[in-house]
């Protein structure tokens, strides 16, 4: 069970859900947490299909891990995305740039 | 279009998920969290990691019952790290229960107020992984001063103002005095050389069944340093580049570079890009520099002996 | 090898130390800990000379100072482990913060701790200020009063800690120097009793564990009313151990033939007009003295703690109540109070007791002996207050008091 925490809500936690032991145990089968981290960003990648060689180094250095293999390049996966740039930084044949959230509103 | 390659080497490392969930409370651009999800992507999902207060207590340790990965972990205190670490293999290992313990701390918890119990963990020769993720500084608390904080560097307990000028001593050599304690393996690592560190992490896993295994990795604050946040590892790179972090594992004791940089680029390409150095004058650079070389040297020196120590 | 494995009790000439040694070895721990101090040290001398001689079967870890030891054997426990470790004044206040975490945990940890001075003014002496130090620590404590008790005590500490009901990390103190080197005939049990007496524990549903590849971690944060559902838990467990202690002590005496009454024990005070309060071995003394007031035609009697954590005040409000004159005699300081720490705690209670005046006797700081003379002035100071003669409420007996 996935619920989500944003950056301005959280989510309701009634007293069961607090704990199911004595002592301070979590157990992430019942409740897995995720943050909204991809509404934090202010710039988001856009790659170059053409021009990406499939290096994965983008893939490789995200600390997100959210690149995503789209077979003969790689795709982030914006729910996420904190739009750091290193990516783009690391990207050997600059195929990624970083664009605006502005332009995408 | 470019036709499906195969990615290269160092992704055959990552045999295992990510078990994190993809949104967690780390700086974009953090190293840390790369690092974080790197280790059980290599190491797998069956490792028991331990966390302290820190950078990754948010994320490592839950909020009630919640968590935030799949991973079996435990939260310790600063001061007991490797006491609580011991005391889980030395359980595991009797009850005959496989496992891969890492105990997974910064350096404020290494280096400083839980120093004492790591340096009793590596004597006694426990059978887990220590990793060190070293950000110069406590940052979680709002970029203290530790004593891997190198020479010079502006914090908030080491501030730049008309009587100070950053931290006025040079900072103490973590990994080489865990090597001193004669331990199965130690090495350094950082977050430009990925393949680097998974072979390290995958020596540590297999060195830990003989003994305590020690692994330092450079993982620079962007937020605490000044460094743009899609800078992270070309900093590291260039740490490396300059020599101001050399690469490096004693294997049971026996001393090599892993990434021997035959001509090191100036110390000063590594300063100018953070802010923290940005007071620097000529003398603290040429300070710096000689701790850098001083370290260099004595690593250079013990590196190709050819003895392993004595387990 | 074990210590006991004939048909009966054996009975030995053997110090307060090894007894507790003897008593955790019974117990067979998974894991034990300990660093070395004054008047400690024997234990774990024992203990390793137990598991080199093979009787002992653990894990044995040499940890570099008490702050580890504590660390290291709450975190076997969290793994599933039975553990034990030993400790004294210095040590036990440089791991307080891993007592506290041992408590937050609910780890079931036992360990021994031989009462001594704490730091503030060097002292290798008998006190029990550092039992002070650490009594809202969360943990159980229970006190000692001879050798015996301290070998009996520690088993019936892994019954309690590891009762599903429980679950919580149990300490026994003891008087360093009076009972930790002096030696007394000693009962002990056969190992088949002592499995026995804690088999029970195996038929109950098992505490959570912390097991690779597993979904469970241990120490979440505790946020906003998270946090405070695990404090909550934490008391009502912590009175929940009161009644317990009382089964298991009754259980004891069933198995062991040896009857211990609870949270409290009382001598000669259901008639009594001037009750005596205190814990440790100096109420072997205040026996000895009661006997012989009794003799005078003096009704005394004594209440003495065994349970000191949880506060057992249910019991102390049924055997105080309506006395003439209670004094409390304690081998510590509450700082910042005028009384001694039990003599105030047993105060909060006052509205309860039927008005009978309460006395605060402190003695026996840093080995000053408290002597039959000394227990013969409090009760006569309690006779002459229960006369209606005005009298200090505070009295530092051992410093010209």
């Amino acid at each position: 069970m996935i619920i989500w925490i944003g950056v301005k809500e959280r989510a309701p936690m009634s007293k069961s859900m607090n704990f199911e032991s004595e002592g301070p145990w979590s157990n992430v089968e019942r409740l897995l947490l995720c943050m909204d981290t991809g509404s934090w960003r202010t710039q988001r990648p856009v790659i170059d299909e053409e021009q990406c060689i499939y290096c994965g180094n983008c893939a490789l250095y995200c600390p997100v891990q959210c690149m995503i293999d789209v077979n003969t390049y790689f795709a982030p996966n914006l729910d996420f995305c904190k739009g750091c740039g290193i990516c783009a930084r690391e990207c050997t044949k600059k195929a990624i740039t970083m664009e605006s959230e502005e332009a995408f509103k | 279009m470019a036709k499906a390659k195969k990615l290269p080497k160092v992704f055959d490392y990552k045999k295992h998920e990510d078990p994190f969930a993809k949104g967690v409370a780390f700086c974009a651009g953090c190293p840390l969290e790369l690092l974080l999800r790197f280790i059980p992507q290599v190491l797998g999902n069956d490792i028991v990691i331990t966390g302290t207060p820190s950078c990754s207590a948010p994320v490592l340790l839950g909020q009630n019952i919640g968590s935030w990965h799949k991973l079996a972990y435990y939260g310790t205190l600063m001061t007991g790290a490797a006491a609580n670490a011991t005391g889980l293999v030395r359980y595991y290992n009797r009850a005959g229960i496989e496992n891969t313990v890492v105990c997974f701390n910064g350096d404020g918890t290494a280096a400083d107020i839980g120093f004492g119990n790591l340096s009793g963990a590596a004597e006694r020769n426990e059978k887990f992984i220590y990793i060190c993720y070293d950000n110069e500084g406590y940052m979680n608390t709002g970029i203290q001063k530790s004593s891997t904080t190198p020479y010079g560097a502006k914090t908030s307990t080491t501030p730049v103002g008309k009587e100070t000028s950053g931290k006025s001593n040079r900072s103490k050599n973590l990994p080489l005095l865990m090597a001193m304690h004669k331990i199965p393996y130690c090495a350094t690592a950082t977050m430009s050389h990925m393949e680097d560190l998974a072979k390290k992490l995958l020596k540590a896993k297999e060195l830990k069944n003989e003994g305590f295994c020690y692994l330092h990795v450079f993982c620079p604050c962007p937020t605490g340093w000044g460094v743009a946040a899609d800078m992270s590892i070309e900093l590291c790179r260039t740490a490396v580049k300059t020599n101001y972090f050399p690469l490096w594992e004693a294997y049971k004791g026996n001393f090599c570079l892993t990434n021997e940089v035959k001509k090191p680029k100036p110390l000063a390409d590594y300063i100018k890009m953070t802010k923290k150095f940005a007071h620097f004058s000529e003398k603290d650079l040429d300070m710096l520099q000689r701790d850098v070389d001083y370290s260099y040297a004595l690593l250079s020196h013990i590196t190709g002996l050819g003895k392993e120590c004595a387990l | 090898m074990s210590i006991n494995p004939t048909e009966s009790a054996q009975v030995k000439v053997i110090t307060g130390n090894a007894a507790a040694a003897i008593g955790a070895t019974l117990c067979r721990p998974d894991v034990v800990a300990a660093y070395p101090i004054t008047p400690q040290t024997e234990i774990i001398e024992k203990l390793s000379e137990f598991h080199a001689q093979g009787i002992l079967d653990a894990e044995m870890i040499t940890v570099e100072g008490e702050n580890s030891a504590m660390n290291a054997v709450t975190a076997a426990s969290v793994a599933g482990g039975r553990v034990f470790t030993a400790t004294s004044s210095w040590g036990l206040v440089f791991m307080y913060d891993a007592i506290l975490a041992a408590a937050g945990t609910r780890a079931p940890v036992v360990m021994v701790n031989v009462n001594r001075e704490p730091p503030g003014i060097m002292a290798v002496s008998s006190g029990q200020q550092d039992m002070i130090c650490t009594r809202d620590s969360g943990w159980i404590f229970i006190v000692a009063e001879d050798s015996q008790e301290i070998l009996d005590m520690v088993i019936m500490a892994y019954r309690l800690a590891e009762d599903h009901d429980i679950q919580l990390p149990v300490m026994v103190h003891y008087d360093g120097f009076y009972l930790s080197y002096m030696a007394e005939r000693v009962e002990i049990p056969t190992d088949r009793d002592v499995d026995e007496y804690l088999s029970v524990l195996k038929g109950q549903p098992q505490r959570p564990r912390l097991i690779p590849g597993k979904s469970l971690g241990v120490v979440t944060h505790g946020i906003l009313e998270g946090y405070v559902e695990l404090r909550y838990k934490h008391c009502m467990a912590l009175q929940r151990a009161k009644q317990k202690f009382d089964q298991i002590n009754m259980d004891f005496n069933r198995r062991f033939g040896r009857a211990y009454d609870g949270q409290v024990e009382t001598y000669r005070s259901d008639d009594a007009d001037i009750v005596l309060v205190g814990s440790g071995s100096m109420c072997g003394t205040v026996k000895t003295v009661i006997d012989q007031k009794r003799e005078e035609g003096i009704k005394a009697g004594l209440v003495r703690l065994r349970m000191y954590r949880p506060f057992p005040e249910e019991r102390l409000i049924e055997t105080l109540k309506g006395k003439k004159v209670v004094g409390v005699i304690d081998r510590s300081l509450c700082f910042g109070f005028k009384g001694g720490p039990m003599y105030t705690e047993i105060k909060s209670l006052s509205s309860e007791l039927g008005g009978g005046r309460l006395l605060s006797f402190i003695d026996g700081l840093a080995n000053t002996d408290i002597t039959t003379a000394h227990i013969e002035k409090i009760i006569d100071a309690c006779l002459s207050a229960s006369n209606g003669a005005s009298c200090n409420d505070v009295t530092w007996v051992c410093y010209e008091g």
